[in-house]
């Protein structure tokens, strides 16, 4: 990293502090306390903020799940009734379904078009930062702003995708009135976003291989593609994993995007047929005001992730190896 | 909340020495937060979509020096009535005055504790000045007078001459009245135009016409008097339903949901010939369709006589610090004066007498929809207007279990019986 | 074998067709974007669709801030306030406890940090509820405070900057310093301070966008009459009448802040997301 401009930063001061005063106990005094206990005061305010606002609402969640816990504040402990209806409740199950749906067919394509995009700028080129820039530039703009971009590219009767089709005969395609289509619509927008971002964490790690293993296996006569299947992605192993990881920890909780897609509608469509599960944690707690039934939701949602993780990172180191 | 308060009190610390080391004012750019004046008296105004209050709202503040009306709105009800939930159960936040609509009235009304009764300023004495049914509705089961009338969503179709006069139907208005009397009438009407070969659709969206049904086959919808959910014997909900799917399987509509994009575009583009329109409507069909439609539209009774869609109420919460000068100006607002002021500027239909009454505003006249004489036909059908009880979670029921239901049917993603299921399950779980 | 090993590294000129392609695809839908904003509403509808800009986009500007759902300026403004507010935040405390964890000696300072990396992990979207709870109890509910003070540090940004700080700043620097017998914080702020601002710019930039572009908490937190950039364009977009120059005049106006600043620091960004992902 070169910066020449640190708009964050004070200007530098020459240092003023006094010449040392040996011999002088209070004195030395505090300086052996500065030292030692400081340090807890600088890394403080991370963990009270991060502790209150972060950690605590998060575990509190949990608590808030085993009761009956309304608007008004009034709140009765109940035990896990919540979670046993929610284990009956199919729009529950639906939302699961629609963003694990969503997750696989968003992430899956990423993955392999990051990798490839990665690939290619991974050369000596002219202009490589604006080609880098251009990859990256979807994720500059905001998700409601991709909500809204792509809503409109993929309406019914006059969008562009629709008109797109069009010309190579297919018929108008109503992205919100089906399943799948509302689905690929939802993933192609965050696929829009982050392609790009992954790509570039991908390139990073790429630049990481030392050159001279290419080089070795060029000799023994591997092709290009046999190079990237025996060389790259193994050695991009532990950076694929952080990125599905991190993926999956997002994708999960998608919101914003299936929310602006349908207009705002937190119900997803006219069957639900795209409401995530973050969005039925929302209908639930800020719609209904039934905050204990959303904190179940927001609950099983946490473990769903985790789960979730655990799987991705099995399932990438075996078929990385 | 059970939140330990030395934690509490610990973050708060932090947090606010963060806030005051950062130099922030707190909340620093609130919309029209300007204050008010010396000795001046600041009334909120908490409003959905268009009231057509800001030029009553300039009028009140010039006849009360003393007073500035500052009028906030969230545009849609979806939205308004949640944020309003959070207000009157925080205690603070909500507006002097704030407008019910009656679909989520009845919600309200079960905790008229957070309301002012207006009684107490003498609203009661204004009930002959309302349609009886009308000022009826704003009172709570213990008598409490919550809100004061503005409008009544009394129903009209509106319509496109030109597509119709394609479609070799009758365009001038009292014949095309007499074209729907009744809504199997509709349906066969809409069965011609379909035949007649102007390429577009009859009508814009059938959840609509389930709407205007249900406010004329019962005096009950999803509710009993008793506020019990009865969405799955009662007949009027069950003929309507029936009626609807009739519309989706003659392929009379659109199918274009009510307020998306398309339904937007289709007025522009003119891809539906019918629509049902309250009074307040006109005013979103001239955004839609644009000036290149002058004239274009006209106004018939609709089917079956009768009908209501929305209408509203101004409520004083008990939060108000300002309750007797609130009230004031809800009287004011809701006043004939006041209502004829608002059905100028936006167009909600008066609910007050004295303004149905009044010869401006039988007189006007409105140019867009080929000068239908707006004032008589919307203020007769006021008149006629027969009550309906709505329950509690009315709107819920209505917008989240019956419309989905009834568009998964028009997209042909559901088939009727199942839908109309997946309907009673969602109510159930709406009216919890 | 030089030469071969160098030409096996040069792009060809497909490689240059599919990245020009990719870029066109990027950049294609914040093209539209501009070019929908400086079109009238009439003409979004059109078949074929038109893909060069108009001239309206003043016209579609002023109808946005004149929009009285939207309070747009107002959001506009709040949203520089927060973005700011929490960069300033962000930047100062992770330079802080990077460099305690990069360069002080301290009990506890290995699981701490483990601790802290941990953080990057949890999704804490997920306790909104009671974070909600919590605002309304402080009375915070609508208020800016809601959406600032909740994120005025992240794991990620101590993480950063405690390793910037460990590779950047030499021990003797901050052992000259001390011999001189300045303080801890005199040391951070005199001597490791300035050698971190190249990361602390990039930590900013970073923290800036993300800020800029948060959604579903403002969402939940703050009230129509107060929102942030993001809120005013959701109110916009999903109104009873989408206007379409209008909402992608303002989608323009949000995100042009946003493109300005990448387009001056592309590269910068670029190197910390390039170099976050190695050391991760």
């Amino acid at each position: 990293m070169s910066l020449r401009t640190a708009p964050a930063a004070p200007p530098p001061q020459a240092p003023v502090g006094e010449p040392p005063a040996p011999g002088r106990p209070a004195r030395y005094r505090l300086a052996r306390w500065d030292l030692k206990y400081s340090p807890y005061l600088y890394i403080a305010p991370f963990f009270l903020l991060f502790g209150a606002f972060g950690a605590y609402p998060l575990v509190y969640t949990a608590w808030v799940s085993l009761h009956d816990w309304n608007l008004i504040g009034s709140s009765s402990f109940v035990g896990l009734d919540n979670y046993r209806a929610l284990m009956v409740d199919a729009d529950f199950w639906n939302a699961v379904v629609n963003t694990m749906g969503i997750f696989v067919i968003a992430t899956v394509p990423q993955m392999v078009l990051a990798l490839a995009l990665a690939n290619l700028l991974n050369r000596g080129m002219r202009a490589r930062t604006l080609f880098r820039m251009g990859v990256l530039v979807p994720n500059v703009t905001s998700v409601a702003a991709v909500g809204i971009v792509f809503g409109q590219l993929f309406g019914r009767d006059f969008g562009l995708v629709n008109y797109l089709l069009g010309l190579f005969g297919v018929d108008r395609v109503d992205w919100q009135a089906n399943t799948w289509s509302s689905w690929i619509a939802i993933a192609t927008m965050v696929d829009w976003r982050w392609t790009g971002y992954n790509a570039l964490i991908f390139l990073a790690a790429m630049q990481a291989i030392p050159r001279d293993l290419y080089e070795s296996a060029a000799i023994d006569g591997a092709s290009r593609g046999r190079q990237f299947w025996s060389i790259t992605i193994p050695m991009l192993r532990p950076t694929i994993i952080f990125a599905v990881i991190i993926s999956t920890i997002g994708g999960l909780q998608l919101f914003t995007e299936p929310l602006l897609f349908g207009n705002g509608r937190i119900l997803g469509g006219s069957l639900r047929q795209f409401q995530t599960v973050a969005m039925y944690m929302y209908e639930n707690a800020f719609q209904r005001f039934n905050y204990g039934y959303g904190s179940a939701v927001a609950w099983t949602l946490f473990m769903l992730i985790a789960l979730m993780c655990a799987v991705n990172y099995l399932l990438v180191r075996r078929s990385a190896r | 909340m059970h939140v330990p308060s030395r934690r509490l009190r610990n973050s708060a610390v932090v947090a606010l020495t963060a806030v005051m080391a950062l130099g922030l004012a707190a909340g620093c750019s609130k919309k029209n937060d300007a204050p008010a004046g010396d000795g001046q008296l600041k009334l909120v105004v908490d409003t959905f979509g268009e009231f057509g209050y800001k030029a009553l709202a300039k009028e009140y503040e010039s006849a009360h020096p003393n007073i500035k009306v500052q009028l906030r709105s969230i545009e849609k009800l979806d939205d308004y009535k949640p944020k309003l939930t959070q207000y009157l159960a925080a205690g603070s936040g909500a507006g002097d005055v704030v407008a019910l609509e009656e679909g989520i009235l009845t919600e309200f009304k079960t905790q008229p504790q957070n309301f002012v009764d207006l009684n107490q300023f003498g609203g009661g004495d204004l009930a002959k000045d309302y349609l009886p049914w009308k000022f009826e509705q704003g009172k709570a089961s213990n008598g409490q007078l919550i809100g004061l009338p503005t409008d009544v969503g009394g129903l009209g179709v509106c319509y496109r001459r030109d597509l119709f006069e394609k479609a070799k139907l009758p365009t001038d208005r009292a014949e095309v009245s007499k074209l729907w009397t009744t809504w199997d009438d509709f349906i066969a009407t809409g069965q011609r135009f379909n035949a007649g070969g102007s390429g577009a659709a009859f009508l814009d969206s059938t959840t609509t016409a389930f709407n205007a049904m249900l406010a004329q086959f019962g005096d009950t919808n999803f509710y009993d008097r008793n506020n019990n959910l009865i969405a799955d014997s009662n007949p009027s909900v069950r003929k309507a339903w029936d009626y609807t799917m009739s519309m989706i399987d003659k392929g009379i509509s659109a199918k274009v949901t009510t307020w998306s994009n398309e339904w937007q575009a289709g007025f522009k583009n003119a891809s539906f010939a019918v629509t049902f329109c309250p009074s307040w409507m006109r005013g979103i069909i001239k955004t839609n369709a644009g000036d290149a439609s002058t004239g274009k539209w006209d106004i018939a009774d609709v089917p079956g006589g009768g009908g209501n869609w929305g209408g509203s109420f101004l409520a004083v919460p008990k939060q108000s610090r300002h309750a007797k000068e609130a009230y004031e100006l809800a009287k004011f607002l809701t006043s004939a004066h006041g209502q004829i002021g608002a059905f100028n500027e936006s167009g909600p239909l008066p609910s007050n007498l004295g303004a149905l009454d009044d010869a401006t505003f039988k007189a006007t006249t409105d140019p867009y929809f080929n000068n239908a004489p707006v004032g008589v036909i919307y203020g007769a059908g006021a008149k006629a207007l027969k009550p309906v009880y709505r329950g509690p979670k009315h709107q819920a029921v209505l917008d989240r279990a019956f419309q989905p239901a009834i568009q998964s049917v028009e997209q042909g993603k559901a088939k009727a019986d199942e839908a109309w299921k997946n309907a009673l399950d969602a109510a159930k779980k709406e009216a919890k | 074998m030089l030469s071969a090993s160098r030409r096996l590294w040069q792009a060809s000129p497909l490689t240059y067709v599919a990245l020009v392609l990719a870029v066109a695809m990027s950049v294609f839908p914040i093209y539209w974007m501009f070019v929908v904003a400086t079109r009238t509403n009439d003409t979004i509808n059109n078949v074929p669709p038109s893909l060069l800009p108009g001239g309206e986009l003043t016209t579609n500007a002023g109808r946005v801030l004149a929009n009285d759902h939207a309070a747009f300026l107002y959001g506009l403004v709040n949203s520089v306030v927060v973005s700011v507010a929490v960069t300033v935040s962000v930047v100062f405390f992770s330079s802080l406890a990077g460099f305690a964890f990069a360069k002080l000696r301290f009990r506890g300072r290995g699981p701490l940090l483990m601790v802290i990396v941990g953080t990057m992990m949890v999704p804490v979207q997920l306790g909104i509820i009671p974070l909600y709870m919590l605002m309304v109890k402080l009375g915070w509910n609508g208020q800016l405070q809601a959406v600032i003070v909740p994120f005025l540090v992240t794991g990620f940004g101590v993480f950063m900057m405690r390793q910037y700080a460990s590779q950047a700043v030499a021990d003797e620097l901050i052992e000259a310093a001390r011999v001189d017998g300045c303080s801890t914080f005199r040391v951070f702020w005199n001597v490791v301070m300035p050698a971190l601002r190249p990361a602390a710019a990039v930590l900013g930039l970073l923290t800036f966008m993300q800020t800029w572009n948060e959604f579903l908490w403002p969402f939940a937190v703050l009230d129509p009459d107060t929102p942030t950039v993001q809120l005013s364009l959701s109110l916009l977009a999903t109104a009873y009448y989408t206007d379409y120059s209008q909402v992608f005049a303002a989608t323009a106006m949000a995100t042009l802040p946003l493109l300005a600043v990448f387009v001056l620091f592309g590269r910068q960004i670029i190197g910390g997301i390039m170099e976050g992902a190695v050391k991760a």
